[in-house]
């Protein structure tokens, strides 16, 4: 089996006032799986972007097998046999998989003779398209139907993969899509395959099956590049680590040599972890109780209560309906049964145990609703669901708190500023100008933006989806302390995540979720995260 | 990531508006940064001043206050629903039937005049005029709500709905007048349409009154914060406690209102209900709208530009009229010029 080469040599980038890459020299092996790691802003998807042709390095040279090559574009990439897989699927769904592992070289029909050839064995290829004789026939505009799916069945078959070609693809899960977009890639015979985080919308087994697949598929020779946030996967996949930072290649490992610590310190320097401080206390007050909601197909009979300045979380893998019984809660979806009461205003409140007498008891919910009455949630997708990218920073701050920031029905700029210059300096949300581009923001950042928007509506109770996902480390520690403010200014907060160790990191209280049930309860002294991880994934 | 301006024209005025752009995606930094931003984000005044200069020099009698005068009633009308349009684009809906809705609220104001006065109900004139217009008017805004509430509530697109009411609302205008314009109106009524107020055209006065009021409305409500926000990412509005069925409902209702507004008022120049008025006036609507920055994205855009975009186009059939330029070619011209107007403006975001 021929083993291919990628190497960057002396790799630089700049871009107007940031120097994104500086003189990265990597080399990415075939038969092996490479982890590239890093921060936010570290240079890795600059990287990727060169590496797949979408952007010009200033200075240096890629080597693919010892010979240079330049990547014009995206396609001149996958042509030249560096293919990506992107985070984002780029599949349409209205077409079968075949189509969209051929997607745009369908084979045409040619005259009789003139199909083409079923490539066979290892070489799986597909040569670019036969166009170009569509003058010859006017047959030969028509798409070959048998020979696309030969082809497209003879790459799924070189995967190793059983999948039917024939499907639509908008009916496959992610998992499967996910596959479809890597057989996609393996159709050009890439010497290279580049994954984006591939595993950030996929179940725990899932990803499993992905690592089978990628681990086959190096095994042909192809190099494999693999970017993830999820450091837990490393050790699990990868063969090399390579590390950057701050635009420069700070380390490479060996993966079985390499101790977690070792590659926390190459991504990220020194890193103050913080310790959940001691200060915290749950107050005795229910803000908010769920009792016995269940969705069809989602989560069943589930209930629990939230005390003033609590942070509970909610454990529970990808699938476990952690997401739904949250969008549940504040309305974003319908629930069919069940009922949830959010606590009434200070005044309203009598007792001190249990929900007040005053409370709203509802068997239906809206977001509108609940933001009336004190609920916020920030969802998990947070840039389809949380934020309008092409509105300012401002403008995002203050959209769920337009009402209460207009005085007889009016808003000025001033106003709106006023109201929003405090959660800016609470949070340390780092930005230029609040009229930027909410999108020109850091994936940090925006968190932080999202929460903040909801802490100008004065909640009481916050639900939120995975708070930390797909932002850096530093950023998630604020994202903690965050929560402990919030928490000392008695919001209660109930955190999903499926970065189980950050919510015995975090939390008072762990409800462990499993199959759309809640399971148990734990509280973060008593287990590691390990344990719980078994808990969560347990039979 | 980059989402950039595409005209925005708060620095260049002062006005309160939002960044007009286009959703994210990734992008070089502009090469074309060395250009001032407060240039590069009012190109339409720009080109509407250079076009204005031009014809002052070009054309006789463009610049005299008659003529200008002219030309601001001349662009009320359909001015007048180019604001109501913005905040529907704003909102990332579209109404196309605003041309049948202006010949049909013209027309159910004159057969109404013509029924309330008439031997049968025999109320006064005057009143029964008043209460014609105050049902034209709540017709049109129902029809424009109803379109929102299948929006909403049956997702039915806005733009196959308005093309609906396109030919209803025309084919009513037709069923209404029997074909022939209605002529019930007293003298005094022309006022609305043809009347002055120290010289200034009265249909121009309500034009600046409904820029002011828009202009308000969208800025500095949070109605009207929130119309953006619906159209710039319904989903995120929704998650954030918006109201985004009232939202939408509302602001298709207001272009409704506005376009049965004018129809009363082009009514009151006509002195008659017609179903042939207004006939292709969405295109002219959607255009102005477009000239002047919004995008069809939905989540940006002023009433400002629009006020710009109108305010051009009028200026440009004047001068060709001035011109003497043949009708036909002027049609040819106004196409281009709405196409090279929509490149300038688009072409800092789009370019990659």
């Amino acid at each position: 089996m021929k083993a291919h080469t990628l190497q960057t040599e002396n790799i630089r980038k700049e871009y107007p006032g940031t120097l994104a890459l500086d003189n990265v020299s990597v080399s990415f092996e075939g038969g092996k799986i490479h982890a590239l790691l890093g921060k936010n802003g570290a240079g890795k998807s600059t990287l990727i972007k060169i590496l797949s042709g979408t952007v010009q390095p200033t200075a240096g040279r890629i080597l693919l097998d010892g010979r240079e090559i330049r990547l014009r574009s995206a396609q001149d990439a996958f042509h030249q046999g560096v293919a990506t897989v992107y985070q984002e699927l780029s599949l349409v769904a209205g077409l079968t998989v075949a189509e969209n592992i051929l997607l745009g070289r369908w084979p045409k029909r040619g005259r009789s003779g003139d199909r083409q050839p079923i490539p066979k064995g290892p070489e799986i290829g597909v040569s670019p398209r036969s166009a170009g004789n569509w003058c010859q026939s006017p047959l030969s505009m028509l798409l070959d139907w048998p020979a696309l799916w030969t082809q497209a069945q003879a790459v799924l078959d070189s995967m190793h993969v059983a999948l039917d070609v024939h499907q639509k693809t908008g009916n496959l899960g992610v998992a499967q899509q996910q596959i479809v977009e890597i057989a996609k890639a393996m159709s050009f015979s890439p010497s290279v395959l580049m994954l984006d985080e591939p595993t950030s919308a996929l179940a725990q087994h899932e990803t499993e099956n992905l690592f089978q697949l990628l681990r086959k598929l190096a095994a042909q020779g192809v190099a494999i590049v693999y970017i993830t946030h999820r450091l837990q996967e490393v050790p699990r996949i990868a063969d090399q680590i390579v590390v950057l930072r701050d635009g420069r290649l700070a380390g490479a490992l060996n993966a079985p040599e390499a101790r977690p610590e070792d590659v926390v310190r190459l991504m990220f320097g020194e890193v103050i972890r913080k310790e959940r401080p001691r200060d915290l206390q749950a107050g005795a007050r229910t803000v908010l109780a769920v009792r016995h909601l269940s969705r069809a197909g989602s989560f069943q009979d589930v209930s629990f209560e939230l005390h003033e300045g609590e942070i509970l979380g909610i454990a529970g893998m990808l699938g476990s309906g952690r997401t739904e019984l949250l969008r549940a809660i504040f309305g974003a979806d319908r629930f069919d049964e069940g009922e949830i009461a959010v606590a009434g205003h200070e005044r309203d409140a009598r007792g001190t145990t249990g929900v007040p007498a005053r409370a709203h008891t509802l068997r239906r919910t809206s977001p509108e609703l609940m933001k009336a009455l004190g609920v916020a949630f920030t969802p998990e997708e947070r840039q389809q669901q949380a934020l309008v990218q092409c509105l300012s920073t401002r403008a995002n701050l203050s959209m769920s708190s337009l009402g209460r920031i207009a005085r007889r029905g009016v808003i000025t700029r001033a106003w709106e500023r006023s109201a929003i210059r405090g959660c800016v300096e609470q949070l340390a949300i780092h930005i230029p100008d609040l009229e930027m581009p909410v999108s020109s923001l850091s994936g940090g950042n925006q968190q932080k933006v999202v929460v903040g928007k909801w802490l100008n509506t004065k909640p009481k109770v916050i639900l939120l989806d995975e708070p930390t996902r797909g932002i850096d480390v530093q950023a998630k520690q604020q994202v903690f302390q965050i929560l402990w403010d919030l928490s000392r200014q008695g919001i209660g907060s109930v955190v999903v995540s499926s970065e189980l160790e950050e919510l015995l990191e975090v939390c008072h209280r762990v409800l462990v979720m499993k199959k759309g049930a809640i399971t148990g309860e734990v509280r973060p002294h008593e287990l590691s995260a390990d344990e719980l991880y078994v808990r969560c994934m347990g039979a | 990531m980059n989402c950039r301006r595409m005209n925005s024209t708060s620095a260049a005025w002062g006005l309160e508006t939002m960044a007009i752009a286009y959703p994210p995606r990734t992008g070089k930094p502009l090469r074309r940064a060395r250009v001032p931003s407060w240039l590069r984000q009012s190109v339409m005044e720009i080109v509407l001043l250079a076009l204005c200069v031009a014809l002052a020099f070009k054309a006789e009698g463009f610049f005299s206050p008659e003529n200008l005068l002219n030309v601001l009633r001349n662009v009320s009308m359909q001015g007048i629903i180019a604001f109501g349009m913005t905040m529907v684009i704003i909102g990332g809906e579209i109404d196309l039937s605003v041309g049948s809705a202006v010949a049909f609220s013209g027309c159910l104001a004159a057969w109404l005049t013509g029924f309330l006065a008439g031997t049968q109900s025999g109320l006064p004139l005057p009143l029964a005029v008043a209460l014609a217009i105050a049902a034209s008017l709540g017709a049109g805004f129902a029809v424009g709500c109803l379109t929102g509430m299948l929006r909403t509530y049956f997702r039915v697109p806005t733009f196959i709905s308005t093309l609906a009411w396109l030919t209803v609302l025309k084919g009513a205008s037709e069923l209404i007048t029997n074909g022939f314009p209605l002529t019930p109106f007293p003298d005094w009524f022309n006022f609305l349409g043809g009347g002055y107020i120290y010289g200034i055209p009265f249909p121009a006065i309500v034009f600046v009154l409904v820029f002011v009021l828009i202009h308000l409305v969208m800025n500095h409500t949070p109605f009207g914060r929130s119309v953006y926000a619906v159209g710039g990412n319904a989903e995120a509005a929704r998650l954030s406690g918006i109201n985004v069925s009232r939202v939408k409902i509302l602001v298709m209702g207001s272009v409704g209102l506005l376009a049965a507004l004018s129809g009363v008022m082009q009514a009151s120049q006509i002195m008659s209900g017609s179903a042939g008025t207004a006939t292709g006036w969405e295109l002219d609507v959607i255009s102005a709208v477009i000239i002047g920055g919004t995008s069809l994205m939905g989540g940006a855009g002023t009433v400002w530009g629009t006020l710009i975009g109108v305010i051009f186009l009028g200026v440009l059939v004047n001068g060709m009229t001035l011109l003497n330029i043949n009708e036909y070619w002027q049609h040819v011209v106004r196409g281009g010029l709405i196409l090279i107007a929509v490149l300038l403006n688009l072409a800092p975001s789009e370019r990659k």
